[in-house]
């Protein structure tokens, strides 16, 4: 009977043992990619007895797509009010004196459910001590205008699936490409949606600065962005997946495609701009052979993501 | 099948039918049954070895351990294998551990094999069902201990092992426990080149305890702990580096002295089975990779055995729960880059309900007829769907299936011929690889596999009849089956996919092919030349076409086995010639090449004696003594089999 008992101990012995533990998928999704849903206030300024707050996802203005809410507060009765003509334009200004802007909304729309005015903007690049953004935002209330401007910082944007590329295409154009979503991708078909942007050149000379017209970004229209993703890491050998989709312009003028993830870790969305005619405005095609133990080669246009 | 039935409702009231063991001897033999485990050739055998030593049975060899049965040429997901009626999964995507890689020979009492459809009753299955039976000591009126101990020594691959058991019974306490332990490295094939990364270590230990709870009535708690490590699969890019198996279950019985109804056995287990795989050991590999894999099943298993005159029935309810996991995280060659994961089996849930009944009456004194049938309730649940939805968009993560099984059978015996038909139609569930696998790597085809939610259920008429002769000396039996089975689940190459595992070269999806037929046969002849010298031969033939005509895969090519057996006093001498023909009906599309015939030829002695009270074998042998270097059709890869081995081995029992 001793020996029973000493099974008996052996096994709760080697039961109560570590293990390998199992990977909690979903909170390892969560840790390595953030997603934020909350837009706070990233900057505010006052003009006469009006306070303008700008809001954006975190609170901060990342480099990359940004939404944009902007609210319009009478600091005296503290209540919201709706302005008019609401205008909005990010500068910024190199050490050289040369001062550019980026993609964005000039004249804001108004949400009337939510009370406030909304837009975008695609910071090109970080902020830092060579380079430095300004907002000039103009607007009406009670009949009077209002200019204002204010210094902001846009920060790196950490998150991978929200990088963004800019280039000049075939056409001697500026194009800048941001993905949009998804923030946080999941091993599944994933609803891909980019800003695809265009530098609309000047066609008359400055006036007073800052002029809106020497700014000018839009969306483009009617273009195809063709999707090839890959895995680049030389381990996964030019890995891709199957049924992906291609982006094309929704209602709202942003791009919408699927990307197939089959598996977490570094991807590139290899891609291929196509104008309306359908001629190539930048980007080549991949291989498509598995090509274990050799980095893959990307389009040369591409955007990498990582989740 | 009343064979079966009676065998085992015998096996259950050993206690209370004493005198109707004798009567019984015979027919395990007749049957398909194996009740001791040893060989013919070696008394210390594996679980492995001593399955291949039946007609039907036939292995996928990965390695020197770990086999993967084939019953009837089928692959294990058409066959269902269990331990006493209870559902084990293995938890590993690559199939590097069946269910018998669990078990040991030593706690095992035999081995239940049943062809087709009449392996029904403990749930859908194709091919048949292999139940391994745990030992089971009967309660005896007098205090009793009993036990046995095996060493020996493979000289190949320095294959050590020490397996040890013992049971004490009593009136009304039974208690059976056994400790094992194996180790081996690596072995050597006939050329006398080693094969790398074929060692194993092996440790199993079980316990049972009964207890009688009145005269017609007892409970019994059986766990078997099994652990395997440092497991090497020469045939595969990665090694084992730890499994562990606990399988746990207790069950109430009951008896009825009158009445319809003569046993009701009611089962509740659970098992968990943990496999961990290992590729640091091969430095060649480009990319390291995490392989773990989980499996955890409840169940419960309730069988009646039904009896009057000459009508009886046995009927299960069997029910159970299981969760497959496996994973897979890639490193990549920068550490502290952020490594890359998905779901090999992206959680998937099993639940199996159903009610199986075999019935069998005794038309005359000469006949028999067998009618037997299932219906069952299947229903799988996916929890990361979305894996799925990257081939399969808009799958279903949860699937309900109703799989319906029967067979019937004829069974006549004029004087010395006996003659059998039956027929058999059921249903399976495909696999969780079948149906929810991601990305699995077959490196037999080098293909990435993926499962698709959306099969259809493989659906199987089968044919079945056999004719045998038997007088003092002679004995003669063939066997035919055949098989036709609908929607039939295979890997077909998916032309839109990019493999994941960096030595696979394409990416398969499970598909069916509309049909595909299975064709088995095998004769087997003993002749007793001399009293004390016996002959026995043994051919088998199998043939499976796909719905165009091609091969199917890991089809067993002509087979033979011829042994001589001589015994004199308590002296034994065993030889035996067994081989393939060449494959010439390989696959190619399957990744299959075409194999070359051989022949091993193996011997040896024992020698029995008494020691008090203690029987003693020691037995010395060789397999392969010609050293051939061969591989089979089956063989993972073409690796290479085991060359010469001398082997030795020493059993005491009291």
């Amino acid at each position: 009977m001793k020996s029973f008992q000493f099974f008996v101990i052996a096994i709760l012995f080697v039961i109560t043992s570590c293990t390998i533990d199992k990977t909690d998928y979903e909170a390892e999704l969560e840790s390595e990619v953030p997603e934020f849903y909350e837009f706070k206030e990233a900057t505010s300024f006052t003009s006469g007895s009006y306070k303008i707050s700008i809001e954006a996802l975190n609170g901060i203005f990342y480099k990359g797509y940004n939404e944009l809410h902007l609210k319009v507060v009478n600091t005296q009765t503290n209540q919201v009010v709706t302005p008019s003509n609401v205008t909005f334009l990010p500068i910024l200004s190199n050490t050289d004196g040369s001062k550019t802007s980026c993609p964005h909304e000039y004249n804001l729309g108004y949400d009337a459910v939510n009370k406030y005015n909304v837009g975008y903007s695609v910071f090109t690049t970080e902020s830092s001590t060579a380079t430095t953004w300004k907002l000039y935002v103009n607007f009406t209330a009670d009949n009077q205008i209002y200019k204002v401007e204010k210094d902001i910082t846009v920060e790196k944007q950490s998150n991978k699936n929200l990088n963004m590329t800019s280039f000049t295409g075939k056409d001697n154009e500026q194009y800048v490409i941001a993905l949009i979503a998804p923030q946080k991708p999941k091993v599944a078909e994933n609803a891909l949606v980019a800003g695809i942007y265009k530098y609309n050149k000047p066609t008359i000379p400055a006036g007073v600065f800052p002029d809106p017209t020497q700014f000018s970004y839009s969306k483009v229209s009617g273009y195809t962005l063709k999707l090839d993703p890959r895995m680049p890491e030389p381990s996964m050998g030019n890995h891709s997946s199957p049924n992906n989709k291609d982006l094309v312009q929704q209602n709202d003028g942003l791009y919408q495609g699927i990307v197939n993830y089959t598996m977490t870790g570094n991807w590139t969305l290899n891609f291929i701009l196509q104008n309306q005619n359908g001629l190539i405005v930048k980007g080549t095609l991949v291989s498509t052979d598995f090509t274990p133990g050799v980095e893959g080669v990307k389009s040369e246009l591409f955007i990498d993501t990582l989740f | 099948m009343l064979l079966f039935l009676g065998m085992s409702v015998n096996a259950q009231n050993k206690y209370i039918q004493h005198d109707s063991i004798k009567n019984l001897k015979e027919v395990k033999v007749k049957s398909a049954t194996k009740n001791k485990i040893e060989t013919e050739m070696k008394i210390a055998v594996s679980v492995d070895e001593f399955l291949s030593s039946s007609d039907n049975i036939s292995f996928i060899k990965r390695g020197a351990y770990a086999w993967e049965p084939l019953l009837n040429n089928m692959s294990t997901e058409r066959s269902m294998v269990t331990i006493d009626g209870m559902h084990v999964f293995g938890a590993c995507t690559d199939k590097m551990d069946p269910i018998t890689s669990y078990v040991e020979s030593n706690n095992l009492a035999a081995i239940d094999i049943k062809s087709g459809q009449e392996g029904s009753l403990h749930g859908a299955t194709v091919a048949g069902s292999i139940d391994l039976k745990r030992k089971n000591t009967a309660f005896s009126v007098e205090k009793k201990w009993s036990g046995a101990y095996q060493s020996g020594f493979e000289f190949n691959n320095k294959q050590f092992f020490n397996l040890g058991n013992v049971s004490f019974s009593s009136n009304k306490f039974v208690a059976d426990g056994s400790v094992s332990y194996r180790k081996a490295e690596n072995y050597s094939d006939g050329n006398n080149d080693v094969v790398k990364h074929s060692q194993y270590k092996k440790f199993n230990t079980s316990l049972g305890l009964a207890y009688k709870t009145s005269d017609l009535s007892s409970v019994r708690v059986d766990a078997i702990f099994d652990m395997a490590k440092d497991v090497g699969f020469p045939a595969l890019p990665m090694d084992l580096s730890l499994s562990r198996a606990l399988i746990t279950s207790a069950s109430y019985k009951q008896l009825f002295e009158e009445g319809l109804v003569s046993v009701v056995d009611t089962k509740i287990y659970f098992n968990a089975i943990e496999h961990y795989m290992d590729d640091t050991t091969r430095p060649e590999n480009l990319v390291h990779m995490d392989m773990p894999g989980w499996s955890t099943t409840y169940g419960l298993v309730s069988k009646a055995n039904l009896k009057k005159n000459n009508y009886s029935s046995e009927i299960a309810l069997n029910a159970y729960d299981n969760l497959s996991i496996a994973e897979m995280r890639m490193y990549p060659q920068d550490r502290s880059q952020r490594t890359m994961f998905a779901y090999s089996w992206p959680w998937v849930t099993t639940r199996y309900a159903g009610l199986s009944m075999n019935n069998s009456w005794d038309i005359s004194e000469k006949s028999q007829v067998n009618l037997g049938g299932s219906l069952g309730v299947n229903y799988n649940y996916s929890k990361y769907v979305e894996f799925n939805w990257i081939f399969h968009p808009g799958a279903p993560q949860e699937k309900t299936r109703f799989l319906p099984n029967l067979n019937a059978g004829y069974q006549l015996q004029i004087d010395q011929f006996n003659f059998s038909v039956g027929t058999g139609y059921g249903h399976r569930a495909p696999s969780v690889s079948e149906g929810y696998g991601y990305y699995i790597y077959n490196s037999f085809d080098r293909y990435d596999y993926i499962g698709n939610p959306n099969l259809k259920n493989e659906i199987s008429y089968e044919g079945n009849a056999s004719a045998g002769f038997k007088n003092e000396k002679l004995s003669i039996q063939a066997k035919v089956n055949y098989f036709y089975i609908e929607n039939y689940i295979i890997g077909r190459i998916l032309s839109m996919g990019s493999p994941m595992n960096y030595q696979s070269v394409g990416v398969k999806g499970y598909t069916a092919l509309d049909y595909s037929t299975l064709f088995n046969m095998s004769v087997n002849t003993t002749y007793d030349i001399l009293e004390h010298l016996h002959w026995k031969g043994t051919l088998t033939y199998a043939r499976g076409l796909d719905d165009k005509g091609g091969n199917l895969p890991f089809i067993r090519p002509l087979s033979y086995q011829t042994s001589l057996h001589f015994m004199h006093g308590n002296f034994g001498i065993q030889t035996a010639v067994n081989g393939d023909l060449a494959q010439i009906n390989y696959s190619p599309e399957y990744g299959e090449d075409e194999t070359k015939a051989y022949k091993i030829w193996n011997l040896s002695a024992n020698y029995t004696f008494n020691f008090k009270n203690v029987k003693s074998v020691v037995q010395v042998g060789a397999e392969n003594i010609l050293n051939e270097y061969y591989s089979t059709y089956a063989d993972w890869g073409n690796i290479p089999r085991m060359g010469r081995n001398i082997f030795t081995s020493l059993k005491l029992s009291f």
